[in-house]
Parts: C-alpha cells; structure tokens; sequence
C-alpha cells in the first residue's frame, strides 16, 4: 500500500495532464456560460426571462456542441470522426449479413493461412532454437572434396576438444556424445537414446531447466556423478509429467542414477542426430566398459564478433593436426567447414516453405479481389446513400476515407477470425511432415506474427478498399439523386480486370496443386522393387552393458548363434511368414555408402556403393528378386566371409550386365573398409577380403523412394556383427497385432532381451518407413496444402463471379423486363447478363495458362516432375466449367423476369 | 458607439492571456472583460473563443479549475500558469515591437522619407 499511494498520485498527475477533459465537465462549463450570458446581459437588458432563455440557447448553441468544439481545439477530431466511420462501418455490415460474411470469410482464409506460413516460417527458419546466441553456434564438419554436398560430423577425444575449445574465435564449446541406452530394473527393458554432455551443457544452451537443475561444472567431479537429466516427453512418456521426480533414482544400463533436473518442452537436443531422452555427464563415459577413449562430437559457440570465414580460417590447422593422428576418419580430400547449426533445415525446408508461402500469398491476393468486387457491386446500391453525402458537403477525401475505414473494418474482422485459425493452420504442415522440421521450434503467436498480421490487415484493406473507393466517390450528385437505384454507372472494365486477375491466379494454383498431386500419384504408383506391405521391422540390442551376459555372447560364433536362435523363435509364431535378420538395412535408405573394388579393374578412384549386412532370407522377406546366380546359404552366413550379391543397378554400372548376357557371377569385389573397428563389433577373419559375387537380385530403393537406385552390394550379416540387429519380420495380417506374440516368444528365449518397441524408437512397419522419408513427406504435404489451397481459391473466385452477375441482373432487372417485354430472344437475355463475367473469365483463363507456362519452368526447379500437360487442362477445364456454372445460375434469374412486375418496380 | 475592429489572426489568445493576467476569470468573465477594456469595440464570436481558451488550457498556459461565482453559482475559473505568464510577457514583447515597426512605416510622409 505504502508503495501503490504515490505511484498512483503520479499516474493521476499525469494523467490529469494529458487526458483531455470529460465531456460533462466542458458541458457543464458551457451551460454556466449560458447562465451568465441570460442574466447578466439579456436579462440586465431587459429582455424576459423565457425569452432571454431562447434568444441565449439560439446565439451560443447547444452545449452538447460544445463537446465537438473543444476537441476540434485540441486536435482530436480526426480521431472522434474515425471511430465514427468505424462505427458506421461495423453497422453498415450488420445491416448485410450475407455480404459481410463473405467479404470477411474471403480474407479470413487469406490471412489465416499467411499468418500461420509466416509462424512457420518464424519458428523453423528465424528462431527455431532455445539457445542462447543460438545464431552464433556452429557444428564444424569436414567436406570431401569429390562430393562437396556431402558433410561428415566428426568426433574427437578430450585433448583435441580442449585444443579447439581455447582456440582464439571460439567463446565457448559443447561436447556431445549420443548412444544407446536402455533403462533397466523395470519389467522390461526399454531402448532410449543417451547423450553424453560436457559439464558446461547448462552455461552454454542458456535453457533453464523447467524442474531441479542443468548439468553443472560440479558434476564432473570424482570421476562424474552419477546424476541424469530427463528430456521433457521422455519425462511426459516415462514418468507421467511427475513434478516430484527430482532426487528419484532411474536405473539405465544396470547402474543408478539421480534424476537432477527436467528440461523444458522446447528443448529437444539433438535434432540432427538423435533427440536425446536423458542427458549424461560426459565424465562418466571414462567409468565405461569397453571405451577406449572419451568421443566428444563438437558443437562452437564463436565470440560475438568473429565470422565465420575468419574462424574458419583459424580452425582448419588444428582439424588438419587431428587428421594427421586419425587419418582413418578422414577421406584424403577434405575441407573444414563451420556450419550453423540452421543450416542443415534451412537446406531441406527452406524451399518447401518458400513455395508454401507463395501459394498462400496467392491465396490472400484472390480473397483481396474479391473484397473489392463485393464492394464494388454493394458500392452501387449504395451510391444514393454516398450522393446524399456528398450533396450535403462532403468532400471526396471525405468519402473515400469512409469507404476506406469500412474496408479496415472488413480486413480487420477477418484478420482476427485469420490469427485465431493460423493457429492451427501452422501445426499441419508440421502434423503432414514432420521429418522436415527441427523438432525444437515450436509454433507460437508471438509479438512478431501478431504485428504482421496487424500489418497484413492494414495493407490488404488499403489494397481491395482503395479501387471501390476511389471508384464510388466519383460521383456527380445532380446525376445520381434523381433515378434511385437505377443509376447505372459501370464499374465493368474494373470488375472485368478484378475477375480476370482472379481466374488467373486460381488457375494458377489450381495447376500446381495439379502437379503436386500427380508427382505425388506418380511416386505412390513408381515401383519399389520390394514389398513393404506387412514386413514389420524389430530392434534387438544385445546385452551389452550387463557383462555376465556379454561375456557368454562375445564371441562371433555365439553371437550368431544366439540370434538365430531368436529368429527361429520368432518365426514359428503362428501369422509369421517370414524372419530376415539385418544390420541397418532398412529401405527405403537402407545401409551406408562404402567404397569398393572390383578385380580386373584399376582402383584409380574408389566408387562407392551402398553396402548393406543382410541374412540370407533378407531378399525373399523383402520380396526382393533374385535375377541371376544364388543367394549364400546357410554355412557360407555363419562364415561370413568369401560371398556377396549385388543389385542389378551394381550389374549393369560395373560388370556390365544387361538383360542376364554377362559373365558378373564369378566376378571379385572387395571392401577394404568392411573391418571390425566398433566397440562392440566382431569381425569374420577374412571380412575385407576378397568376395565372389554369387548373385544378381533386382533393384531397390535404397536413396529415398524418388530418387534412382544407387548400386549396391550385399553381404552376411555375420561378416562385422555388431551389438545391435534388426528383424524384418513379415506376417499374413497387419504385422503389429502379432508384435505381443512375437515378444512373448523372444522372452521364451532370453527373459530379459530387450525388444525396441513403440513407434518412436524403433518397430515400425516398412509402410511407416516410406512415410517418414523426407520426398515422399514433402511431396504429401504440397499435394495435400497446394490441393487446399486451390479449392479455397476456386471457391473464392466462383463467389466472385457468382456475385458480379448476381448484382447485374438485380440492378438490371428493369432493363430485362423491358427486353422481354420488346420480344428479346430468352438466350439473348441470358447473355446480356452474363457476358461481362464471361469474358473476363475467358481473359483470366488465358492469362493463367500463359502464367502458369512462364512460371511452369521455375516451379520445375522446386518439385520434381512439376509441369504436367494433363494436370493443367484438367485444372483449366475444371476451372471453365465451375466459372460457367457460377455465371450462368444467377444469370438465369434475368430469363425469368415477368415483365409486368419488373415495370411496376419503376 | 465608436466603430467595432476585426482581431487579427493569433491575437485573440493574446488577449485572453492578458484578461486572464489581471485576475483569475471564469470564460464568460473574460469574454465580457476583454470587451469592457476594449471599450465595447471589440466583437468576438463565441465559437472562436472557446476554440481559443480550449487550446490555451491544452498547451498548459492557462489552467482551469470549478469554483464559485459573484453571484454564487459554480463556473469554471481560469488563471495564467507560470508558463503562461512568460508566454504573455514575450507575445506582448514581439507584439509591441511590431506595432512600432508597422506604425513608423504607416506614420512615413513622404518629405520624410
């Protein structure tokens, strides 16, 4: 209280100082005046008293006129004649429900859907990070220079970290390490994914913890403490959203932990690797089994002003030092390159969001159009009212500024209902594909979008309100006040131009939403040369943390044996058909890029082929085919070595195979990089050695689903067994109603082998598989948005038309009956009332084809397959044959005037 | 009745302020003051004189505040802030001046020149 009396006395001060005075108190003022003036004067002349009172009320006025005097005086007249005109407006859309709906619908759609592209684009191009200086983080990556678009992270031990970290541009440095963890002590195992972080994570994210505490410099002594951090919808997954989790224990890879902290939603680091479910300390990683050094990933934070050319100037000596001690993880050729962390989302979605905006920009231009042929057709019943207006004194400026600010009161009602939707509008794109979005950036109305779209309301009522308004100020009051109602001032070329301007634009979306669905068509329709319909993927990861276990399975051979003990187990479940075991071989990107040789051919350069572990039942789950030769048998899969397959893309690029005429079987590759370096990997004895090709199978997608297969070779998953595998398991029925059956029967074999489950980490089918993959996401969401969008264009645009010809034949109703009356052919009427919609329709259409075929070329560059000749007459057909309906339903009302009524309206 | 006299622009608010200066008046008060100093000569509109006293309350050089009349009824009095007696003081300056400077040239004949 003590503080609020004087803070309030001054905010009274100062408001007694700038408000103006009441409208009481000047009336009150005025009416004393008044009073004396009566008395004192009139009456003191001698006047009587009542009409002393008359003769005073007829020279100083009314006091409620006083009010408009005295803000005239101090300036705030502009402001009493807006709200004015605003008011007016409001009314004068109450008064047409119809027109105001539809005016404002039409700009609801527009802006909502702009504001929501601009909300995405905020939050996944211009802030997508929690970060603090997020701009300023960079992730150094090397580039080999014979595939420049290609970037490799790399990994460094503790003293090379502390090398970079005290480099001269650097302000600070994270060090990551992400890996497979499971949480044990449960039921049953659960598959999560770890990251190691250096001490300084809380100092250098900035990101306060929602609950507990970040991981602190403090953490890393005595060897780390055993002390976790939960990320927020592993907390939300795991532990319900419990806020009295901190101090709780978790028990992850057999070992206790204390939960510290839980970091809020935003944080989801990291998003190019893999989103961590729990942060660690990375002094721990010492206290590991079987790690022979600290691997820290980088992450640079530069000083405020370094840039990047120079820093990375300062950098590349230090990283060409770490080549010279590892040069086994760099490719002979390389660059150093600091990448913001942006950068790999800016690649993928800029462009996406870039032609999403100008769709929807196009959308907004359409639904500004038909605002402004809506007011221009209102315009003409309403130019008694606007003659009247001027004939009493109003200027055009006067006018025009009323037409405007109704027009705002239009735009500004439709950009609220359009923020309310964008709210959701945004999340679709981000619900349609969500591999294309950084997992942290969160869609938000904020500051910034709320002040675009106050902007886009202002700038589109100024945009469809200024040609009605210029155009109905014009006015000639003589010649409109006689003839009400049945002036006929044409407003046709602007109409026409508006119409136009509209079916072109439509058509335009129209064909690339076209496009988009065929391309899209064309993708779901291109073979895949494999069949993911009910193959089922499972992740098993061996004990390796529990040592007692690990030690009985250590060995290549009781490895091998081990899984194909589970194999079999799971494929005698009853609805099983098939069980393949792989090591990372999922489709539609399955293995990793690896250099080969082949015999008989100069290793002059190393070509590269995918390179998938696969076991010998891989091809016939997947419905691979096989064209040539044989695939390994079952004691050539335990040794592992001596054999592999290669697709018939491989055939045909290097052993020059077409149609089966070649000798390929029989041939020699070799794969020098195929050696046992994992932690936990064991290695056949011959594993780089030299493999007869026995097979030639058919081609599958293994580089997204749209782009040509990459040659590839196959070899037994036994040759470099790692600790982890997958099982493609394909059933008779939808694959996941036997995923509790198949659990079951992996426990019969090991209680306590861990199943990855759940679609978020792991078993999915092969269907999902081609969901996520990034074209095929993208190519969904513009045939789904780009379809969206022209429907509402279409919608838009046939309302326009609908309602030029609609308030033709009510103006013109008279001239009709006259028509009729005079013997006019019904059809000549008809035509009458259509042809100025007809017309532009017919300029629109052709403006849209030459249009579309001008930026048909640029579009090309952004989606693949754009232009398409049956997609753009279907649209153009499609769009002539809705637009002849939409003139042609209200023009057949001026067939049907009776001519008697249409005098007696006269 | 001598002949009544047309203000010049702007000078209507030097008056009040001068009217005002002598005593704190309410605005009928220095409607009829300014008359009975100009000797009934003056004829000013009341709807420019509001406008008038309005602005000069609004810029701060006079202030307004609801007291009692003669004859005992409410009326709103108006007296000169201090910022409002400079203002006068400096308008009566540059007023004075002027008047001297016109009044020399008109004054002229022509064997003086």
């Amino acid at each position: 209280m003590s503080l609020l009396g004087p803070i309030r006395k001054l905010w009274h001060s100062i408001y007694q100082a700038i408000a103006p005075r009441t409208h009481s108190d000047v009336e009150e003022e005025f009416r004393s005046t008044l009073d004396c003036y009566r008395r004192e004067d009139l009456i003191g002349q001698g006047l009587p008293e009542e009409e002393a009172r008359r003769k005073a009320r007829i020279e100083l006025g009314r006091p409620s006129a006083q009010n408009e005097t005295y803000r005239d005086a101090i300036g705030l007249r502009l402001f009493d004649e807006l709200g004015r005109d605003m008011r007016f407006g409001l009314r004068a859309l109450r008064r047409n429900p119809g027109f105001a709906a539809v005016a404002v619908l039409s700009l609801a759609l527009g802006i909502g859907a702009t504001t929501a592209m601009f909300s995405l684009i905020y939050a996944v191009l211009l802030h997508p990070f929690p970060y603090a200086g997020a701009d300023r983080i960079v992730n150094p990556v090397w580039i080999d220079q014979q595939h420049p678009d290609e970037w490799s992270w790399f990994i460094l031990n503790m003293a090379q970290f502390d090398d970079l970290r005290l480099a001269a541009p650097v302000d600070a440095a994270l060090g990551f390490n992400p890996s497979h963890m499971e949480i044990t002590g449960g039921g049953l195992p659960e598959d999560i994914s770890g990251v190691y972080l250096t001490e300084n994570a809380g100092t250098f994210f900035g990101v306060h913890p929602l609950l507990g505490r970040n991981i602190e410099p403090s953490d890393a002594e005595n060897g780390g403490h055993s002390i976790v951090v939960l990320n927020y919808r592993f907390w939300q997954r795991h532990f319900g959203g419990d806020r009295h989790i901190i101090g709780q224990i978790l028990e992850i890879n057999h070992a206790p932990y204390t939960i510290a902290g839980v970091m809020p939603r935003r944080f989801a680091f990291n998003d190019t690797t893999d989103v961590g479910d729990v942060y660690l300390p990375g002094s721990l990683m010492r206290d590991l089994a079987n790690v022979p050094y600290e691997a820290y990933i980088p992450w640079l934070k530069l000083r405020p002003h370094a840039t990047l050319a120079a820093a990375n100037a300062a950098l590349e000596p230090i990283v060409r030092q770490f080549a010279k001690e590892h040069p086994e993880r760099f490719s002979d050729r390389w660059r150093l390159a600091l990448q913001p962390i942006i950068v790999p989302f800016q690649q993928g979605t800029g462009p996406t969001l870039t032609l999403l905006l100008a769709g929807v920009v196009l959308l907004l231009i359409i639904g500004c159009a038909n605002c402004s042929i809506l007011l221009l057709a209102r315009g003409r019943t309403r130019q008694h009212e606007l003659a009247i207006r001027s004939a009493i004194g109003a200027s055009r400026w006067r006018i025009v500024r009323q037409l405007l600010v109704e027009a705002m009161a239009i735009s500004s009602t439709g950009a609220l209902l359009g923020v309310a939707a964008s709210y959701w509008l945004a999340k679709l794109p981000l619900l349609l594909s969500p591999a294309s979005f950084p997992a942290e950036s969160v869609i938000r109305i904020n500051a910034p979008i709320l002040a675009f779209s106050v902007a886009l309301a202002l700038v589109c009522g100024i945009l469809f309100g200024l040609v009605p308004a210029l155009r109905l100020s014009r006015h000639d009051a003589a010649r409109m006040l006689p003839g009400r109602g049945v002036a006929a001032a044409p407003a046709r070329h602007r109409w026409s131009v508006l119409i136009a301007a509209q079916i072109a634009l439509t058509l335009l979306l129209m064909a690339t939403a076209g496009s988009a669905i065929h391309s899209f068509l064309r993708l779901m329709q291109m073979p895949l040369g494999y069949d993911p319909a009910n193959v089922m993927k499972l992740g098993i990861m061996l004990h390796v943390h529990d040592s007692g276990e690990w030690s009985r399975i250590q060995s290549r051979e009781a490895r091998t044996a081990y899984i194909e003990q589970l194999r079999e187990k799971v494929a005698s479940v009853p609805g099983v058909s098939m069980v393949a075991i792989a090591a990372d071989a999922t489709p539609p990107y399955p293995g990793a890029k690896i250099s080969f040789a082949i015999s008989g051919t100069r290793e002059r350069e190393q070509p590269q082929a995918r390179v998938m572990l696969v076991g010998p039942r891989y091809f016939a789950a997947l419905r691979i085919p096989l064209l040539q030769g044989r695939v390994w048998n079952t004691d050539e899969n335990a040794r592992g070595d001596f054999v592999a397959v290669v697709n018939q893309a491989f055939a045909t690029r290097y052993l020059g195979w077409s149609n089966g005429m070649s000798n390929a079987l029989g041939r020699q590759l070799r794969l020098p990089a195929l050696t046992g370096q994992g932690r936990y990997a064991a290695a056949s004895a011959q594993s780089a050695a030299w493999r007869q090709i026995i097979g030639v199978v058919g081609d599958a997608r293994n580089d997204g689903v749209d782009r040509p297969v990459l040659p590839a070779i196959y070899v037994p998953y036994t040759t470099v067994l790692p600790s982890y595998v997958q099982f493609f398991v394909r059933t008779q029925r939808d694959p996941l109603a036997s995923l509790h059956s198949i659990r079951a029967a992996i426990a019969s074999v090991a209680s306590d082998q861990q199943v990855s489950s759940g679609s978020f980490n792991g078993t999915f089918t092969l269907n999902e598989a081609i969901e996520r993959d990034e074209q095929y996401s993208r190519q969904r969401l513009f045939s789904i948005l780009f379809g969206f969008f022209s429907a509402m264009a279409l919608a838009l645009a046939l309302v326009g038309v609908f309602s030029v010809v609609a308030y033709t034949v009510a103006q013109r109703t008279t001239e009709f009956g006259v028509r009729l009356a005079l013997g006019a052919p019904r059809a000549h009427v008809l035509w009458v009332a259509a042809r100025l919609a007809l017309v532009s329709t017919a300029a629109g259409m052709v403006l849209g084809l030459a249009l579309d075929s001008f930026l048909g070329a640029i579009l090309a560059h952004w989606m693949q397959g754009a232009f398409a000749a049956g997609s753009l007459f279907a649209a153009a057909a499609l769009l002539a044959l809705s637009a002849l309906l939409a003139c042609l339903w209200p023009a057949r009302y001026a067939m049907s005037v009776p001519p008697g009524e249409a005098l007696r309206c006269q | 009745m001598t002949k009544p006299v047309e203000l010049p622009q702007g000078t209507l608010e030097m008056l009040i302020l001068k009217a005002i200066s002598l005593g704190p008046l309410h605005g009928y008060g220095i409607l009829l003051r300014i008359q009975q100093i100009s000797g009934q000569r003056l004829e000013i509109l009341q709807g420019s004189f509001y406008t008038a006293v309005y602005r000069l309350e609004r810029r701060g050089w006079i202030k307004g505040a609801w007291g009692e009349s003669e004859n005992s009824r409410r009326a709103r009095f108006y007296s000169l802030t201090a910022s409002g007696r400079r203002q006068l003081e400096s308008e009566t300056a540059k007023w004075t001046d002027m008047a001297a400077v016109v009044a020399g040239i008109l004054d002229k004949k022509a064997d003086e020149i």
